[in-house]
């Protein structure tokens, strides 16, 4: 860890400033133990904390040594004191060589140093905890922000993780199924297998290669979509119509990359899949009032024993959404008359 | 020698196609009927009773699946399906052989050879053999069940139905609009039926917990359990295990 009070400027000018700030209190100490030699007594603390300055910034290495080697409380303590004590022990002597070195011989020294001792044991036994204290302070509190930075680090972890699943994975059955028509129309008819299998390549490298983060336009998923559902069409023939009315003030919308396929994916599923008649699917995209209105719906056989999918598409489109939107952004849907009806609202600005 | 009689069921045109055209070089082979649903494709095996199937599983109103499982009498089935989910299952109806989609010529041209031995030696069992080692995926669970009354086919939604009865090699299902019998094990259904809304009180009762309406001590050790219709069906000592882990009491 580096040096808390080195490593920083302002730091560094307030912690000069404790120390004048102790050093008047000192030298007020000095004074109202002895009565006279004021100037002695400035002089004294100016110097002699000057010194206590300088152990103390050098205390940071044996404390965050002892602190680092996770020592048991009680031998910590230990250890503390025995260094408080060494400490204590040798600033008071170089200060006494150091005030006889200066000072002319006078008769008074021996006695002002003899009364302010107590003292002077006392204020460095109070500035020794004061340090003590000042750094656990600030390692706890560098220990605690880097927690919650590793933590903050981990939550964007998890949440690229689960937006990563949650990306609407291409369907096996979609995929199969597209190349066994491919293959069907090899003999039938090469120019539309050549044309399904380019339409096939585009869609599959739209949906690998686009990262989550990466807001694409709505422009760009529209064309995604329309590959998707002409790919579709070939399958099912003239089981399968599409119809659009798109406004065009949206058209450069920011989205989640691949948001609206798994709906699709859904239409077919419980549409097309499911029914003998002509499946219709409609979008219709218009900008209300600060959010892009999708409406997507389909025609469906309505009788009750329709087979049901497990609903995990529509949740994770959910999921994604309040990922991507927080609450901003809201999806849901409604059955009526036999048509199935995807709302989607998501805010005009990404993000 | 007799042509092999053919029936596709298969909802995509591009798909029969491909079966079409591999089949017109074999001379043995004879298509009777193409179909785009099961429905239709049940009517049709029911009326032209052709020998070999092409099978679909993935359908509109009735899945390959459901449709094996209420023909009395089953032609040689080759499943044709684009995911292998299914296999397994495909073997347990007796199918003779499955063509994962897109399939080669040659693979398609084993099977169908596989399927004419079957059909001119008159043999009943096929040969699941090779194809036993995938494991299906978690198979999605049970939400209707296919029955079969005379000629008429009905799909009960599993919402309907109250409790199934163990009734030899069958199991009949009551369900709000009646009862209807079905060749199945009272394990499948154990098993398949959503599990928070299903008990099996008794070795030859599953029963809806929703439609018991209290439970009474009969003789000693032993419980009934009253259904909301007013019907009483025993619980076994199991069984009473088992309700009181789903009911909590």
């Amino acid at each position: 860890m580096k040096h808390p009070v080195l490593e920083n400027r302002v730091r560094m000018v307030v912690w000069w400033l404790v120390w004048l700030f102790l050093a008047l209190g000192q030298a007020l100490i000095y004074y109202y133990a002895y009565g006279s030699f004021v100037n002695i007594s400035i002089l004294d603390s100016g110097l002699s904390l000057l010194i206590y300055s300088g152990i103390a910034l050098s205390l940071w290495y044996p404390f965050s040594f002892l602190n680092k080697n996770n020592t048991k409380p009680f031998s910590l303590v230990l250890n503390l004191a025995a260094t408080g004590i060494i400490t204590i022990v040798f600033w008071i002597l170089i200060t006494k060589l150091l005030l006889t070195l200066i000072l002319p011989q006078q008769s008074g020294f021996e006695a002002y140093w003899t009364a302010t001792l107590p003292y002077r044991i006392g204020t460095s036994v109070f500035i020794f905890g004061l340090i003590i204290l000042t750094y656990f302070l600030f390692v706890s509190l560098t220990n605690l922000s880097e927690k919650k930075s590793r933590e903050a680090k981990l939550e964007t972890l998890v949440k690229e993780t689960e937006l990563k699943m949650l990306r609407s994975q291409i369907n096996p059955h979609f995929l199969f199924n597209s190349l066994n028509s491919v293959s069907s129309l090899t003999i039938t008819d090469p120019e539309k297998a050549r044309d399904m299998v380019i339409k096939l390549s585009e869609f599959m490298r739209y949906a690998l290669s686009k990262k989550d983060e990466q807001p694409v336009s709505l422009r760009s998923e529209l064309e995604n979509l329309r590959l998707y559902l002409e790919i579709e069409k070939v399958r099912f023939g003239d089981k399968l119509s599409t119809d659009e009315e798109i406004d065009e003030k949206c058209l450069e919308i920011k989205m989640p990359v691949m948001i609206l396929q798994p709906l699709y994916e859904n239409a077919i599923k419980h549409g097309v899949y499911e029914s003998t008649e002509c499946v219709r699917i409609t979008t219709r995209v218009r900008m209300v009032e600060g959010y892009v209105e999708f409406i997507i719906s389909n025609n469906y056989d309505p009788s009750p024993a329709m087979r049901k999918g497990t609903g995990t598409g529509l949740l994770n489109v959910a999921r994604r959404l309040e990922l991507f939107y927080g609450n901003k952004a809201s999806i849901k849907t409604t059955k009526e008359n036999g048509i199935y009806t995807v709302s989607l609202y998501i805010p005009v600005d990404y993000k | 020698m007799e042509k092999i009689r053919t029936i596709i069921i298969e909802d995509e045109a591009p798909a029969r196609e491909i079966i079409k055209h591999y089949l017109k070089e074999l001379d043995f082979i004879d298509v009777i009927a193409e179909c785009g649903d099961g429905f239709s494709g049940l009517k049709s095996i029911s009326v032209l009773k052709p020998d070999l199937v092409f099978l679909d599983i993935q359908m509109p109103r009735l899945t390959g699946i459901e449709l094996l499982e209420v023909l009395t009498e089953k032609p040689a089935i080759i499943f044709t399906t684009a995911y292998d989910q299914f296999a397994l299952k495909a073997f347990e109806l007796n199918a003779v052989d499955y063509l994962l989609k897109p399939f080669p010529k040659r693979r398609f041209l084993d099977a169908v050879n596989k399927a004419a031995d079957k059909i001119r030696s008159g043999t009943e069992i096929p040969d699941p053999g090779q194809l036993l080692a995938k494991k299906p995926e978690t198979a999605a669970p049970v939400n209707r069940i296919v029955v079969r009354k005379g000629n008429a086919i009905n799909l009960i939604p599993v919402e309907q139905v109250k409790y199934v009865e163990a009734q030899d090699d069958y199991v009949m299902i009551y369900h709000s609009a009646g009862k209807a019998l079905k060749q199945q094990t009272m394990k499948f259904y154990e098993e398949n039926l959503p599990v928070n809304d299903f008990v099996r009180i008794h070795r030859s009762y599953i029963v809806r917990v929703q439609e018991i309406n209290r439970i009474e001590p009969y003789e000693k050790d032993n419980h009934v359990a009253v259904l909301k219709s007013g019907e009483k069906l025993p619980v076994s000592r199991a069984g009473y295990k088992h309700l009181k882990e789903e009911l909590n009491f």
